[in-house]
């Protein structure tokens, strides 16, 4: 019953994979009989100060979207629990509504509003992103804490914790693994993302995904271009390790 | 009492911030509704209420495509992915532990990956096999990403189930594969139609991996948003406001319903559920599906252009915004044709999209680029006896066509030069005159220019300015120009863009820059304010031309495209619409003269001869030279 | 004894449903007290409202002479054990008993002291740092325990927290809860809805129903003297008899005047009358004060549980006829199809619709393979008339039977004094269908179409009596009768000696075994 979908997911998702591997560690002008490895794309890569601050920038912006996401996403998501069951459905409602609209459309409406101020395309880049991910990380978050069970609460009520103790002591501790996937949901897409930065940040405004964009389509160079993406997905999967190890300990404790 | 106060407080605050948090949510989304209805085409001033963007769109029929597109595919990639991801994880959860995890990590790997990864990974898998991309790798594409969710949904559900139940359905004489079905199904139900619901706003959304698989004339809503939002275009406001209002709609019903369903009393005797209950959704599928497919093909009239032709589509590549209004359609009604008509933001972009293996019937692309496809013998000779209109070119343009001077291959279809542009009420007009390309080198006017993102143009200027030619070899004057470059963006500190100068300089967000004559011709047409120069150093005429490349599938409807383009009332149609020049004399003299839409713009009529102008030459060694300083000198 | 607690007229509404309907209620301390009642009551309710949960309605409750109202729960010095213990499950063993000390900031090692003494106090020592998830039940509810004692409140509520062990491990913690209520020395209130963990553990028992008190009393007030008929079916086993009490210390049932101890009732007042079955004694018939025959016997361990009838129902008696095979085979389609003769009341011809004509007549057919096919087409001729008429049941391959439908004009049994009716008839029936029969009494009873109600207001009674003379496996063509009865008067009866069923016996009771209790207001 499996094995159809084997064979897809082999063809369609490691092979490809295993191409741009290739082309990562390959140099144009080679034929698929006669090719010659290097490291030359990741050196070409690692030696240049310019894209080392894409990588620096395509980083610090998508670290800045999640913080402020989990710093806007909790209270939301704490409000939200706190009330009435049918009120709680419909402001999820309210929610989620938006992201069936396309990133690309919602993206676009910010280019309009945005044009009426005077700040720097970093900033609009930022808004953008928060824009586009902070939906993900309070449902993360909010489903977390409805999960929660009520008596903990009472229990904690009972044992003379007030309000905030009861949040500091038991809500907050049960809620991580709720933070942890909403972190893993908004820090990717935003380290790796292109269009929010294409289409807010004007020309010069350059991320990972603006480059490896460039590369392929514009210059044509698909080796570095490759090389490119499978730097950026080395690092993401070093940030899932990372994140998978916290909440791991997390639950441990 | 202050204990009231202090409730009326905490019940105050989280509602204030609930409100403040719906309202950045949906602030986007009213703005873009709103202006939707502006009367004019400015995005940031309201200035009446109109229809006329709703009409626009309801009117252009390539608008509506990508809606087609997208809800067909979503569809389709949904069904697909459902119906695999639901055999697959019932199959995996009966699997060894061992296999069901190494099965799921791979499964994990397109959910995990950046779409961008996914995307390109996947191109390079189609290319690699030559596989031409269309509305299939699409499909591919979408089926191969949506499916993870889909079993990321189920397995989950699977594991909690009651082993029990499934027992007692053998244990009462079921065959496995009526416990499947009779009792797993049933059960998983709610995971399955949650997954389904995933995979289909997955493909619904997506832009990434579309953008990089999908073929000639297939795109979907994402791309074409992408695509026009160089130029202010409120058709996409429209068409935004049009996806709000039925994804609105659809989701309220579909969460109002149960909602209702829960107040009335249950129904204390369980109503026998027919066998045939789902006959009609199936029904109402099948419909839905037909209407699609066949609102895709329509085509009316008797003219039958396969007997003519040999071929009744014709996949035309373009750059954006550079066709008339209404040409295409028209060329489609005439010969009762379909145009897959795409387009590209660079050279560079259509190339790379030709060689992954993308068949065009005739392209429009710029001297250089067209010099490299005949260098490398990618193009078809034209049928000269076809071009019955080829006749009444404006002959001193022509001498800029060395590439093809007997036209073997192409036939011109505009031309011009590169000039500065500029407000002369906020840009001094003797600033601009005295310094030519340097008045970009001045810091009195930080802040307030455009620098188009072209490699190409950027080195042309900074090589010019230099007083060197633009199709230099020499690798110090290159380094020169670099030098000049990096000068420039830290004196005036441009924006870059490319088509969004336009609107941009014309609703005054910045005064400088320097654009193709034809964009200026079109851009002194609506802002009284603006100048045009063409700097005493020098610049680049260019010439755009047709062709036909050897993948070509439509040979002779081709040429007959050609033909059509090239006649007097399409030329004129074209030339005025989009303002550039066209080689063809009469439409030039007519548009230019008094009764004409550019009369007295002098962009319209870009010089001609002087010795300082050149003509691009391509090397392809010098471009990946030029490429990479560029990149540099944005990332400054 | 000091009073603790008390509860002036707690009044809750929960969605337009008064559940709590002006509870007055008074708690000492150091007593085990318990609420009892089934799901739905109220006593989970008034527990939450006196750990501060809740807010009620209207009413006070007065903690320690001090109206506690409007003190939040974290303020209350009172302890709740939740039913699903509520375990903070990132936190260990230790750390969710130290919870409550580390909000009042006392000192670690004081908390040490405390933590460890309360371990050893629940038998969980050196589970220190044990994950609380993977803890079995019963450690789970003691450390539940632990982490509420610990704090030292001076009341502990308990929220039915054996629910969820097993019945071993439930009467064991029975006697660990008691055992360290009183080691302790503070008061419990226990909320359960289980009368024998009531029993067990309590001071004092409050009998609660639909939001009212039933009744207040200790475990032996409770089970000796109950208020009233729910008080006494809720606790231990009983026979409850409808009465009237002549005069003060004599009272009526079952035609018989009885001595008995209680009184103050008004003269000829209509009673519930109570005797506890482990009170009767089986005697010989002479010198009884019942007889009866015994109808059941069931070994319990402890003793055996009797059922003795003393009255019997309302009967009528039939005559079953067995007929020779005649089910019809249809060589050509090679299908078989049966059909009996059925008599039917006059009545209840308008209802005979094709589903009820192959029911009555017990009509089916079948294939070579045994499996059953349907019934395609049914003809008749029946009227709304006394008579005799013909039937046809046909498949679809036309395979038929006929049968004879007797339309009957019958005449009911009517016992007025019982208030009782019954009918059924004589039926039709091969000798195969009683062997194959798997539930012969049920099937009995549908095929004679047996039925009793009562007279008053058209109810159906259930009829239990199935009385016939033949051996099912062996039966041969013929005539039998069958008596089909209701169910009369019972007693249930809890003794060791043994008896069979079919003895005929003798009941005696001594006067003080008698209680009587008022009628409740429903």
């Amino acid at each position: 019953m499996t094995y159809p979908y084997v064979v897809w997911l082999v063809l369609f998702v490691v092979i490809p994979m295993l191409m741009i591997v290739f082309y990562a560690f390959t140099n144009a002008g080679n034929d698929i009989l006669f090719f010659k490895f290097t490291l030359e794309n990741f050196t070409r890569f690692f030696q240049d100060a310019d894209f080392l601050r894409v990588l620096y920038t395509s980083l610090k912006i998508a670290f800045l979207t999640t913080i402020i996401c989990v710093l806007i996403g909790y209270p939301t998501a704490y409000v939200i629990a706190k009330q009435d069951e049918n009120k709680q459905a419909i402001y999820i409602l309210l929610l989620t509504l938006p992201m069936w609209i396309n990133m690309l459309v919602r993206t676009y409406a910010w280019k309009g509003i945005l044009m009426n101020f005077d700040v720097s395309s970093e900033f609009k880049v930022f808004v953008g992103m928060v824009y586009n991910f902070l939906p993900y990380m309070i449902i993360q978050i909010y489903t977390s804490l409805a999960k929660m069970d009520k008596n903990l609460l009472n229990a904690a009520y009972d044992l003379g914790a007030n309000k905030m103790q009861t949040f500091l002591r038991v809500v907050l501790p049960l809620s991580i693994p709720g933070v942890i996937s909403g972190i893993t949901l908004v820090f990717l897409p935003a380290v790796s993302s292109f269009f929010i930065p294409k289409l807010l940040g004007g020309g010069d405004y350059v991320l990972i995904g603006n480059l490896i964009e460039t590369y392929f389509i514009t210059t044509g160079d698909w080796n570095f271009g490759s090389a490119i993406s499978l730097i950026m997905a080395i690092i993401i999967i070093i940030s899932m390790y990372f994140t998978k190890k916290i909440d791991k300990k997390i639950g441990e404790e | 009492m202050e204990k009231e106060n202090k409730n009326l407080w905490s019940k105050l605050v989280p509602n204030i911030w609930l409100i403040l948090i719906v309202l950045f949510f949906y602030l986007p989304i009213i703005y873009v509704v709103i202006f939707s209805f502006n009367s004019t085409k400015s995005l940031n001033h309201f200035t009446g209420f109109s229809l006329m963007w709703y009409e626009k769109m309801f009117n252009d029929r390539k608008m509506l495509e990508p809606i087609y597109y997208t809800v067909l595919v979503a569809v389709i990639a949904t069904v697909v992915s459902t119906i695999i991801g639901t055999i697959t994880s019932i199959g995996l959860s009966k699997q060894k532990k061992i296999v069901r995890e190494l099965v799921l990590q791979v499964n994990d790997l397109p959910v995990m990956n950046p779409d961008i990864v996914t995307a390109i990974g996947l191109m390079l898998f189609f290319i690699s096999l030559n596989i031409e991309t269309s509305i299939f790798t699409l499909l591919i594409a979408h089926i191969t990403f949506c499916t993870p969710f889909v079993v990321l949904s189920i397995m989950p559900k699977l594991r909690t189930l009651d082993d029990n139940v499934a027992e007692a359905a053998l244990d009462l004489g079921a065959t496995p594969f009526q416990a499947l079905t009779k009792v797993i199904i049933p059960q998983i139900m709610p995971a399955i139609f949650s997954g389904a619901l995933i995979a289909f706003s997955m493909s619904f959304d997506d832009f990434v991996i579309s953008f990089f698989t999908t073929g000639t004339g297939v795109s979907n809503i994402s791309i074409f948003v992408y695509s026009m939002s160089k130029r202010i275009n409120p058709s996409i406001n429209a068409l935004s406001s049009l996806i709000v209002a039925v994804v609105t709609t659809v989701l309220v019903i579909a969460n109002v319903i149960p909602m209702i369903k829960a107040r009335r009393p249950q129904a204390e005797v369980v109503k026998k559920k027919s066998k045939l209950s789902f006959v009609p959704y199936l029904a109402g599928a099948l419909a839905l599906t037909i209407f699609l497919v066949s609102f895709g093909n329509k085509t009316t009239g008797d003219f039958d252009p396969i007997a003519e032709f040999g071929s009744d589509t014709l996949n035309v590549f373009n750059y954006g915004e550079y066709i008339g209004e209404g040409v295409i359609a028209g060329f489609e009604d005439m010969y009762n044709v379909k145009v897959n008509y795409d387009t590209f933001a660079s050279n560079e972009e259509m190339y790379t999209k030709l060689m992954s293996g993308t068949s065009y019937d005739v392209i429009i692309a710029s001297d250089y680029m067209i010099q490299k496809l005949i260098k490398d013998k990618l193009l078809q000779p034209l049928d000269k006896d076809k071009l019955t209109n080829l006749t009444d070119l404006y002959h001193d343009a022509l001498q800029y066509m060395e590439f093809d001077s007997e036209m073997v291959y192409t036939v011109p279809y505009m031309w011009g030069t590169v000039g500065i542009i500029y407000d002369e009420t906020l840009i001094d007009s003797e600033d601009v005159e005295t310094l030519g390309w340097d008045v970009f080198k001045l810091e009195k006017y930080r802040g307030m220019a455009y620098f188009y993102d072209s490699e190409r143009d950027a080195f042309m200027v900074a090589l010019k300015s230099l007083g060197y030619s633009m199709n230099t070899k020499n690798e110090q004057e290159l380094l020169e120009a670099y030098r000049w470059l990096i000068e420039m963006d830290n004196a005036i500190d441009p924006a870059y863009v490319t088509d969004e100068i336009i609107d941009g300089i014309i609703n005054g967000e910045k005064a400088l820059g320097y654009v193709y004559s034809g964009d200026a011709a079109y851009m002194l047409c609506e802002n009284e304010n603006l100048r045009f120069y063409e700097p005493h150093q020098g610049t680049n005429v260019w010439m755009d031309c047709m062709f036909i490349p050897k993948v070509a599938k439509s040979l002779e409807l081709a040429n007959v495209f050609i033909n059509y383009m090239l006649s007097y009332d399409i030329a004129y149609a074209n030339s005025e619409y989009i303002g550039y020049t066209s080689p063809n004399e009469d439409v030039l003299i007519a548009l230019s003269s008094e009764d004409g839409e550019y009369y007295e713009i002098d962009a319209y009529v870009p010089r001609i001869g002087y010795e300082n102008d050149e003509a691009f030459i391509n090397d392809d060694y010098i471009r990946k030279i030029i490429s990479e300083y560029w990149v540099k000198v944005k990332l400054n | 004894m000091r009073k603790l607690i008390e509860f002036r007229n707690i009044v809750k509404t929960f969605d337009n449903q008064v559940v709590l309907k002006g509870i007055n209620l008074n708690v000492y301390e150091n007593e085990f007290v318990t609420l009892l009642g089934p799901s739905g009551c109220g006593k989970s309710t008034l527990l939450r409202i006196l750990g501060g949960f809740l807010q009620q309605d209207e009413g006070t409750i007065i903690f320690d002479g001090q109206c506690i109202d409007d003190v939040p729960a974290y303020k209350r010095e009172i302890n709740t054990v939740f039913q699903r213990y509520a375990l903070f499950p990132h936190l260990d063993v230790f750390d969710n008993i130290a919870f409550g000390l580390r909000i009042k900031k006392v000192a670690e090692d004081v908390i040490d002291q405390k933590v460890t003494r309360m371990l050893s106090l629940v038998n969980l020592e050196g589970y220190e740092h044990r994950n609380v998830t993977l803890l079995s039940g019963g450690q789970q509810q003691r450390v539940a325990i632990a982490r509420a004692l610990v704090n030292e409140p001076e009341v502990l509520l308990l929220d039915e927290p054996l629910g969820a062990l097993d019945l071993k491990l439930r009467q064991e913690m029975q006697r660990e809860l008691k055992r360290i209520q009183q080691e302790v020395g503070i008061t419990f209130i226990y909320v359960t809805h289980d009368q024998e963990e009531a029993l067990t553990m309590s001071d004092k028992i409050v009998v609660m129903r639909d939001g009212e008190i039933q009744q207040v009393g200790t475990p032996l007030e409770i089970y000796n003297e109950p208020a009233n008929e729910y008080v006494a079916k809720f606790i231990g086993e009983s026979n409850i008899i409808e009465g009237v009490m002549v005069e003060d210390y004599k009272v009526k049932f079952d035609e018989k005047v009885f001595d008995c101890d209680d009184f103050g009732f008004k003269e000829n007042e209509p009673v519930d009358v109570l005797i506890r079955p482990e009170d009767i004694k089986i005697v010989g018939r002479t010198g009884a004060l019942m007889k009866g025959e015994v109808k059941s016997v069931l070994f319990k361990g402890v003793h055996y549980e009797i059922v003795v009838e003393t009255i019997s129902g309302a009967s009528k008696t039939v005559t079953m006829h067995i007929l020779s095979e005649h089910d019809t085979y249809n060589a050509e389609a090679n299908e078989k199809i049966g059909a009996n003769d059925f008599f039917v009341d006059l009545e209840d011809v308008d209802a005979l619709d094709d589903f009820n004509l192959v029911a009555r007549a017990n009509a089916q057919a079948w294939d070579e393979e045994e499996n059953d096919l349907s019934i395609a087409n049914i003809t008749h001729n029946i009227e709304n008339k006394v008579g005799t008429y013909d039937c046809t049941f046909q498949t679809q391959k036309n395979t038929e039977i006929t049968i004879k439908v007797h339309v009957v004009d019958p005449v009911y049994v009517e016992d007025a004094k019982k208030n009782i009716g019954i009918s059924a008839f004589d039926f039709f029936v091969t000798a195969e269908e009683v062997k194959e029969s798997m539930a012969i009494s049920t099937d009995l009873k549908t095929w004679a179409s047996a039925e009793a109600w009562n007279l008053q207001d058209d109810s159906e009674i259930e009829i239990t009596d199935v009385k016939f003379d033949f051996d099912t496996a062996e039966i041969k063509e013929g005539s039998y009768e069958i008596t089909f009865a209701t169910q009369g008067r019972e007693y249930k009866i809890e003794t060791t000696t043994v008896h069979e069923e079919g003895d005929k016996v003798g009941l005696t009771f001594d006067r003080n075994d008698i209680h009587v209790m008022s009628k409740m207001v429903v």
